[in-house]
């Protein structure tokens, strides 16, 4: 009885570490989500908020927001490799694998397209569809690599599209939600990941 | 009871062949040295098990060569998919 139940758990098991990718910690949403919001209340109270208290004109103004959400995004990026590695170091798996390779190459397509996209808006100088542009092409970006890793990034990504609609309906207001989608959503996915699955090991 | 012992097959007795049986049936095919570090095993123990479930045809293997190094392929056969999903049923007949 005890050997059959085992045998079980052991074949769960290898199906879904052959498949998926379980280094994903939720301490890495927590930091990217806190990131995020630091970004958006820079943008927001040093430039959009009263554009009259600084004298850039719009083009250096368009710079800064790309200098500032290009650190969130890097530094975001550093906070899921750290943790992913730290993760993975603990259980002594290696943190490249044909699972990583796969979940990199399906998450790369829409999100570099998006962001290739939300570059040339911004450029334009149509910066209020930029919020909602990246929320929609990280959403899809997720949805698509949810099946690469923790069932949970799946209703992260629908959350994060359904933020990127409502941004283009409310497009004045695109600030909001990508703060609430970048930083608060994934704080609060982040916790609830971290408290599931990183906390009782 | 007897009948629910005897559905359950030896072939997947071994922890490491239930480990191979497992990464296959949720891949197409996956390599040597990927099931190597997947299932912590040696090289000497994972081929001989290999070995064994290719000879009872449950699964098939390719050689090809990347640059130099060989690599060997592994992938399930309809057949061993069939023994290993009737080995699952019988698990959990047991547990039953």
């Amino acid at each position: 009885m005890e050997k059959q139940l085992e045998d079980l758990k052991a074949i769960r098991e290898m199906m879904e570490k052959s498949t998926k990718f379980l280094s994903l910690s939720g301490m890495s949403g927590i930091l990217a989500g806190a990131t995020a919001i630091c970004g958006a209340a820079f943008a927001y109270f040093y430039l959009l908020r009263d554009p009259s208290a600084t004298d850039y004109n719009r083009f250096q103004e368009t710079m800064i927001m790309l200098a500032d959400a290009m650190l969130v995004l890097i530094l975001s990026l550093s906070y899921a490799f750290y943790f992913s590695w730290k993760k993975a170091r603990k259980s002594k798996q290696k943190i490249f694998n044909n699972v990583t390779y796969k979940l990199l190459y399906h998450l790369a397509i829409p999100l570099l397209s998006g962001g290739i996209f939300s570059l040339i808006f911004l450029l334009r100088g149509d910066v209020e569809m930029v919020a909602s542009a990246t929320l929609l092409f990280y959403g899809l970006a997720l949805v698509n690599v949810s099946k690469f890793t923790y069932n949970e990034i799946h209703y992260l990504g629908i959350t994060e599209i359904i933020l990127g609609l409502l941004a283009a309906i409310f497009m004045h207001n695109g600030i909001i939600f990508w703060t609430i989608g970048f930083g608060l959503c994934h704080i609060i996915y982040g916790f609830a990941m971290y408290r599931k699955y990183d906390l009782k090991k | 009871m007897k009948n629910i012992i005897a559905n359950l097959n030896k072939a997947f007795e071994s922890r490491i062949r239930l480990g191979i049986m497992s990464v296959l049936m949720v891949n197409d095919t996956v390599d040597f040295n990927t099931l190597k570090e997947l299932l912590d095993a040696t090289d000497g123990n994972l081929a001989s098990h290999l070995k064994a479930l290719e000879s009872l045809d449950y699964i098939i293997s390719t050689k090809q060569f990347i640059g130099r190094k060989p690599n060997t392929q592994y992938a399930i056969t309809a057949l061993g998919k069939e023994r290993f999903v009737e080995h699952l049923n019988a698990l959990e007949e047991f547990l039953k």
